[in-house]
């Protein structure tokens, strides 16, 4: 396995797709990604419902009778011989993530910026592992987290393994 | 260069040959230049329809859609630049990441639930076609100003009386919101 991108001092973190929750009474869904690497950890990104039910797809592996749009950017990739190689988390502003899709076709590197729903909705399609780095880990919006925990709380909907350690 | 003149719409035969390597001289599927007329609401069926129209008018080929696709076709209609780059924006990043082109969008076939459209890409010199549902299709032609046509099958198929009976029902308002 080659090693995760550029500075080595840009630490980054495994994580893979927990789950794809319904946020009630909203347009959004809650897409929960989780830590690899031994740590308790639930990284929550909130994306719309069209994202959330494309990335439900994938993690169902549901076969649908047409290709889906990420289907399509697979396949698009797969016909070029673009492999997606990792995906990275790795920017937050005003409460927006942002991600960085890495695409290999005969040892040329190219990156690509995208939403991270687009980017893990391709991920998991394609099987590219995905990472978060530390930086956007430490400066994560604990507003919203708790928010989202109080309501969890509230509902009490049989989700408290989600929780921070 | 040698045209090919089909229902108003001309293609150069390179063009042609391209679309349909495998066609015979005398069996090449005919296919139609379309514009987008415009995206409207069906609220019967809950769905947005695409309009599709010839040159001339004579065709007019309706597309239904979802509303998250709906949306990507609207997006790229009104030249809106969202702040982060939407599904379609994202998968012609692809595309530029490689210099790959979209070189035009065919719709092949509408089925009552199942709706094909070939896209056929050009990268390092080597013809692709990919197959998509045309709402996909027709969302990066949009964003790649690449050409949408549709097979003359496709356009038989969409019976006429059917088609009239349904543009009944449209309020001229309708149209007029994102004609082009």
């Amino acid at each position: 396995m080659e090693q995760p991108p550029s500075s080595p001092d840009q630490g980054l973190i495994a994580y893979k797709v927990d789950r794809v929750l319904d946020e009630t009474n909203t347009d959004t869904k809650i897409l929960v990604l989780s830590r690899q690497d031994g740590q308790s950890d639930t990284f929550p990104i909130w994306i719309g419902a069209a994202e959330g039910h494309a990335i439900k797809l994938a993690l169902d592996t549901t076969l649908t009778p047409r290709p889906m749009s990420h289907d399509l950017i697979k396949s698009i990739a797969e016909h070029l011989n673009v492999h997606v190689r990792r995906i990275v988390i790795g920017d937050v502003k005003n409460s927006t993530y942002y991600a960085t899709v890495y695409l290999e076709n005969n040892g040329v590197e190219r990156t690509v910026d995208a939403r991270p729903s687009d980017a893990i909705s391709l991920a998991l399609r394609t099987n590219a592992p995905l990472y978060i780095t530390e930086d956007v880990l430490a400066r994560r919006n604990t507003a919203n987290l708790d928010l989202w925990l109080a309501k969890q709380d509230k509902n009490s909907m049989n989700q408290q393994e989600v929780r921070e350690s | 260069m040698r045209n090919s003149k089909m229902l108003g719409c001309t293609v150069p035969v390179a063009v042609w040959r391209f679309l349909f390597p495998t066609a015979g001289g005398a069996s090449f599927p005919v296919i139609t230049q379309m514009h987008l007329k415009g995206l409207m609401f069906d609220p019967y069926n809950n769905a947005y329809i695409v309009v599709l129209r010839d040159e001339e008018g004579h065709e007019m080929l309706p597309i239904w859609v979802g509303k998250a696709e709906a949306g990507a076709i609207s997006m790229a209609l009104e030249n809106v630049a969202p702040p982060r780059p939407m599904t379609h924006d994202f998968m012609k990043s692809v595309l530029d990441a490689y210099d790959a082109k979209v070189i035009s969008v065919v719709i092949t076939d509408l089925n009552e639930n199942t709706y094909f459209a070939k896209i056929h890409l050009m990268y390092e010199d080597s013809e692709y076609t990919v197959d998509a549902r045309p709402s996909d299709a027709i969302a990066l032609a949009l964003r790649s100003n690449a050409p949408v046509f549709a097979r003359e099958t496709v356009l038989n198929k969409q019976s006429s009386e059917e088609l009239e009976q349904w543009l009944e029902n449209l309020k001229p308002e309708d149209f007029g919101k994102l004609d082009s």
